[in-house]
């Protein structure tokens, strides 16, 4: 369902979790946020366990931050206490802990949007619906491009250090491997990018200039509805959990 | 009434005492260079690594020097038009330019996003543009079921492919076409050739090996050194009257010239190559023998062997299962195979950089010359290079001189020329004892005819030396010239491992791996039924 739903209303309704998320001062808030996220990249999106596990690593590193923080320095952040208080009065639980679910709540929200959505889907959506320049539409395309690229370039500069060095290749490379490779990365990057802009002026784009586009899907009624049932479900999970006790 | 005299049809292309400088340059890179293309003709433009052609197609559009900096004098029109007279990308309508490295400068992010492009920058009508993109599909031979496939997951060759998909998608009448066929399978440059030169076609293409093409081309282009026109005629004219000086030029000649060269008293040049074969005596078999396949080395001890290896990239699945070869010293093999076989993960099994996940690796350890030269430089001057090999200043000097690199030695490496880069990086790992075994991937990309020769030359030296040699190659003809032994990977396993002439004559086992013979099947063929 969410694979095949516009990008834009998708967009716009993970954005609306996350600023919920980001408002919402409750544990029960951000636990039932990082629960639907995950099993929505589970049934719906169908990410293995294993690879969505993988996935919640460096949240649950940048959340273990604010939670060792709270717990065992009792070292509240001034903001988050007041957070707290004005929402509910008190503090029933460290708000460590509710910080740490709520990286976990924000980042599978941006999870379920980024494995959901075809990047190139996206960046048409953006230059479409909201005139996003098309030479950044199409530099973004080229940074997709180059990831990969730039990864077969990495691995055969250090296959030839290897070779220099006259030892069998590194499954990972050390911290100084690594920043030695950062120039002639850069270097191959900014070559490949200049070419690549002489190949896209010879095929005709040119800032400003009037350009058509290959017709995409358009926002469905199914898309509308699946926004509104998502926001609608947003308002009322709020409500209830900001609802005075009694 | 009287008829109205018919205006005279413009070139599609004309260069009026061009040249051509880059920026910081102390000459010129092109000319004076005086030609036209006419509506209608295929213009072959031939010369040696440096001749200035890139630049020179790169001014067709005005792309030189407005987007690369430089200065150009002389007039320059296209489609009658002074090319100033419109900015590049507003060219796009009226001339296409298939870039040498195509495959690397591709816009979109699907193969439909990829072929639309230049149709949405001319403001074709949204309704039309599927019908385009479903229609030059179909032309390139590309299935209509790749056409939400991600431009990331597709091979060189496929790319190649999408990329001439875009560019007959773009419908301009002038076409330039910068080394359309380099580093892609056999097969997939004989198609693109097929429609970059299909009859009546207006073309302009730049190939180091022209022999392939020569039968659909009209005419001839060869620059000299300097970027000035040396010889120009129809293709057989050229070659038969100017071979000599193309060759001093250091520009690849086709087979049949290289022959009549070789044997002008055995060969007749106004004959095809078939009735001078016919005519040619079985008792100077010999010469021809010698003109097309190396000189025999003994070969000497075992150095590598893969037993049943599994081989697959870091982080990668196995590509190959289950291979066993071996490589003695002074032996030349070349590993064939279409684009995305498994060729350089092989190269990197066999010389132990990578350790099989399955099987075993044994021998001496070996050192890979990537197709990019670059990855092996990291130091400030090709001196600076050599010396960190560790030799004495006098060895430096004739390890220099050797590879013929003592006029560029205080140059950054990045600064030389795709030849001279390929020769330092091929002795940074020859001229030292640490690498037994040299596994040369794609050693032929962007070099020239003199400076093929001269690497096939250093490649049997080496061999010569004791070295046991692999070469990764698409290039047909180089294999035959430097191989004794070929092997052939397909569809995840090896095919065929044996003498390099028997792959070369089996047309069934080439077709099937989607590579074609070389040139010099004729005569592998003559000779084998001659001798």
């Amino acid at each position: 369902m969410l694979k095949s739903a516009h990008p834009l209303p998708k967009l716009a309704l993970c954005l609306a979790w996350i600023v919920a998320s980001l408002i919402v001062f409750r544990l029960s808030f951000q636990i039932a946020l990082f629960a639907a996220a995950t099993l929505l990249l589970l049934f719906d999106a169908r990410i293995p366990l294993p690879r969505l596990l993988f996935l919640m690593v460096p949240f649950a590193l940048f959340g273990f931050g604010f939670f060792t923080t709270s717990v065992l320095f009792r070292a509240e952040s001034g903001f988050a206490v007041q957070m707290a208080q004005e929402q509910s009065g008190a503090t029933d639980v460290a708000p460590g802990l509710v910080l740490f679910f709520r990286v976990m709540a924000c980042g599978m929200t941006s999870a379920v949007f980024a494995l959901t959505t075809d990047p190139g889907q996206f960046v048409r959506a953006l230059m479409q619906y909201l005139r996003l320049p098309t030479s950044m539409v199409f530099a973004l395309m080229q940074a997709m491009h180059m990831v990969p690229d730039l990864r077969a370039e990495m691995l055969q500069l250090r296959m030839a250090r290897a070779i220099r060095l006259g030892r069998p290749l590194r499954r990972f490379p050390n911290p100084g491997e690594a920043l030695s490779l950062a120039i002639p990365l850069l270097a191959y990057a900014i070559r490949r990018a200049t070419r690549a802009a002489l190949s896209f002026e010879a095929r005709g784009l040119q800032p400003g200039r009037a350009r058509t586009n290959l017709p995409q899907p358009s926002i469905r009624r199914t898309d509308w509805a699946l926004f509104f049932f998502g926001f609608g479900v947003l308002i009322a999970t709020s409500t209830i959990i900001l609802m005075p006790a009694g | 009434m009287t008829e109205t005299p018919a205006l005279p049809v413009p070139d599609a292309l004309s260069y009026d005492r061009v040249t051509l400088r880059h920026d910081g340059a102390i000459s010129d890179a092109v000319g004076p260079v005086s030609f036209a293309v006419e509506r209608g003709e295929r213009v072959l433009l031939l010369g040696a690594s440096g001749a200035g052609k890139s630049t020179l197609l790169h001014a067709a559009t005005g792309l030189f020097p407005r987007a690369i900096p430089g200065t150009r004098t002389g007039e320059l029109l296209l489609d009658g038009c002074p090319v100033d007279s419109r900015a590049p990308a507003d060219w796009a309508d009226t001339c296409g330019h298939l870039f040498q490295d195509a495959a690397l400068t591709l816009a979109g992010f699907t193969v439909r996003d990829e072929i639309a492009f230049a149709p949405e920058n001319q403001a074709v009508g949204s309704d039309r543009i599927p019908g385009i993109v479903a229609d030059s599909m179909i032309r390139a031979g590309i299935p209509q079921i790749w056409a939400n496939r991600r431009i990331t997951t597709l091979s060189g060759g496929e790319r190649q492919m999408v990329a001439l998909a875009a560019l007959l998608a773009q419908g301009a009448p002038v076409t330039l076409a910068d080394e359309p066929a380099a580093s892609i399978a056999p097969m997939v440059a004989r198609r693109m050739a097929d429609l970059l030169l299909a009859p009546g076609s207006t073309t302009i293409v730049v190939e180091h090996k022209p022999g392939p093409i020569l039968d659909r081309i009209d005419r001839c282009v060869a620059l000299g050194q300097g970027g000035r026109v040396i010889a120009e005629g129809a293709p057989r004219d050229m070659l038969r009257n100017h071979g000599v000086a193309l060759a001093q030029a250091g520009i690849a000649l086709p087979l049949a010239t290289r022959l009549y060269l070789a044997a002008p008293d055995l060969i007749d040049p106004h004959m095809t190559l078939q009735d001078a074969l016919a005519r040619f005596p079985s008792a100077q078999a010999r010469r021809l023998r010698d003109a097309v396949l190396p000189t025999p080395i003994l070969t000497g001890e075992i150095l590598a062997t893969l037993e049943g290896a599994d081989c697959a990239p870091p982080f990668g699945p196995v590509v190959l299962r289950d291979v066993s070869l071996s490589l003695r010293a002074g032996e030349v093999l070349a590993i064939l195979g279409p684009n995305g076989a498994g060729k350089s993960t092989l190269a990197a099994c066999l010389s132990g950089l990578i350790p099989p996940r399955a099987g075993r690796r044994t021998g001496v350890p070996g050192a890979v010359a990537f197709q990019n030269p670059e990855a092996h430089f990291n130091q400030g001057s090709v001196r600076a290079e050599i010396e960190g090999l560790g030799h004495a200043s006098e060895r430096v000097a004739q390890i220099l001189d050797l590879w013929g690199l003592e006029q560029v030695a205080e140059q950054h490496p990045f600064t030389l020329s795709q030849g001279q880069k390929r020769r330092l990086s091929l002795a940074l790992l020859a001229e030292t004892d640490r690498w037994p075994v040299l596994i040369l991937d794609e050693p032929t990309a962007g070099l020239d005819g003199a400076a093929e020769a001269a690497l096939g030359q250093r490649i049997r030296a080496l061999a010569h030396e004791g070295h046991g040699i692999a070469v990764i190659t698409h290039d047909m003809d180089f294999a035959v010239s430097v191989a004794d032994r070929a092997l052939l990977l397909n569809r995840g396993a090896v095919q065929f491992d044996g003498a390099c002439p028997e792959l070369m004559r089996d047309t069934a086992l080439l077709a099937g791996a989607g590579l074609l013979p070389p040139e010099s099947a004729l005569i592998l063929n003559w000779l084998e039924t001659a001798c």
